[in-house]
């Protein structure tokens, strides 16, 4: 099974989207609320040079921005 | 063979893809995601029948509405990016590789965020240059950050990172604020606000992450910089209209001229309603308002055209 992570914020829509998206296609996720979480923030942009949320890893597979179809390829689900 | 290509998910397509699955047009609605960009409002107070509802939240009650429609084809997560004129049809591509014809095309593919366009934007896009305020200003705690653009959607991102940054300047390009009044007292009043005028920013500094901006000051006619943790573009919203720039009359800024009474363009079989459409307001209601009179129209034309 794939490990994902999610680095989001409360205010961020693209991430609530990607939460959903992990939701309905039954995906377990870590989420790390980066407006609040300083290390997180720190591991993030260490992670994936951004200061923009969501990001997200998948396997230690960064990707930026909530992108359904690219997700899907990196879950495998398509 | 379609009746209609709806391009767009905001208000406008949803709004035209309800009443042309209503009027029984075989019509497929390509879109990118639901919404517009009302999408990414924290709360929405004018969306009328609604005291108040999320951005997320009306993206999703639209869609849905969209989706009971029989008979209504969705394309999701993609973009229409080339209208091609055919004898009496038109040749509709995607970006993922997909065409179809359809007799009519509605445009309703609003607009998008203006990009500074400087050295080093590009490059630091998401490492410290925020095109999203909403999403992006809680990672700004502690930090320096400057908003370019003094309409009201600057005005709203300094708003948004009052809770987070230490210090935010404001960097007006003319000598006066465009946004609200109202918004403007309340980050006058903010002692973490410097607002500077006449302020045109040449280059965004930066190796890994923003370090900062260069700009030039028309009062003193100097370069200087300034240090930075962030910069947020907030300088207004272009029309998407690119895809049919070489079909139908834009006007200067790129906007697609409609009859408002119809929203027929200058090109026969392209209608266009919403932000990319050269009506004077933009507005979820009119945009929406208006897409359903290019649907009606349509239906009218198609069967004028049988």
């Amino acid at each position: 099974m794939s490990k994902v992570i999610i680095y989001s914020t409360p205010t961020c829509v693209y991430c609530r989207m990607a939460k959903e998206f992990f939701k309905k296609n039954n995906i377990q996720y870590t989420e790390h609320n980066v407006a609040e979480d300083d290390i997180a923030r720190e591991t993030m942009v260490q992670k994936s040079h951004q200061l923009g949320v969501p990001v997200i890893d998948i396997n230690g597979e960064i990707h930026v921005g909530f992108n359904r179809s690219e997700l899907e390829r990196a879950l495998g689900l398509k | 063979m379609y009746d209609l290509v709806i391009v767009g998910g905001g208000p406008a397509g949803v709004a035209a893809g309800v009443y042309a699955a209503r009027k029984k047009l075989k019509t497929v609605l390509v879109a990118k995601e639901f919404g517009g960009q009302s999408l990414i409002s924290t709360d929405v107070q004018n969306w009328i029948g609604t005291k108040s509802i999320s951005g997320f939240d009306l993206a999703k009650n639209l869609e849905e509405h969209l989706r009971v429609q029989e008979g209504i084809e969705i394309i999701d997560s993609d973009l229409v990016n080339r209208v091609e004129k055919l004898s009496g049809a038109f040749r509709i591509f995607t970006e993922s590789g997909k065409n179809f014809e359809a007799k009519t095309v509605l445009i309703c593919s609003g607009s998008h965020h203006k990009k500074l366009g400087v050295p080093g934007e590009d490059k630091l896009n998401g490492r410290g240059v925020v095109y999203c305020s909403t999403c992006d200003a809680p990672l700004f705690g502690g930090k320096t950050v400057a908003v370019v653009g003094a309409g009201n959607a600057g005005l709203e991102a300094v708003q948004d990172l009052f809770p987070y940054a230490i210090k935010i300047y404001l960097l007006v390009r003319s000598e006066k604020i465009k946004g609200d009044p109202v918004t403007f007292e309340a980050i006058k009043a903010n002692p973490k606000v410097e607002i500077k005028y006449q302020i045109e920013v040449q280059e965004i500094l930066g190796d890994q992450l923003v370090t900062g901006v260069k700009y030039s000051d028309k009062n003193s006619n100097q370069i200087q910089e300034l240090k930075l943790d962030g910069v947020f573009v907030e300088i207004g919203s272009a029309p998407n209209s690119d895809i049919v720039k070489d079909l139908v009359r834009l006007d200067q800024w790129g906007q697609i001229m409609v009859d408002h009474k119809t929203q027929a363009t200058s090109e026969p079989g392209i209608w266009a309603a919403g932000d990319v459409s050269d009506v004077l307001y933009k507005q979820n209601n009119i945009s929406a308002g208006d897409a359903i009179k290019a649907a009606l129209n349509i239906y009218d034309y198609l069967n004028k055209n049988k």
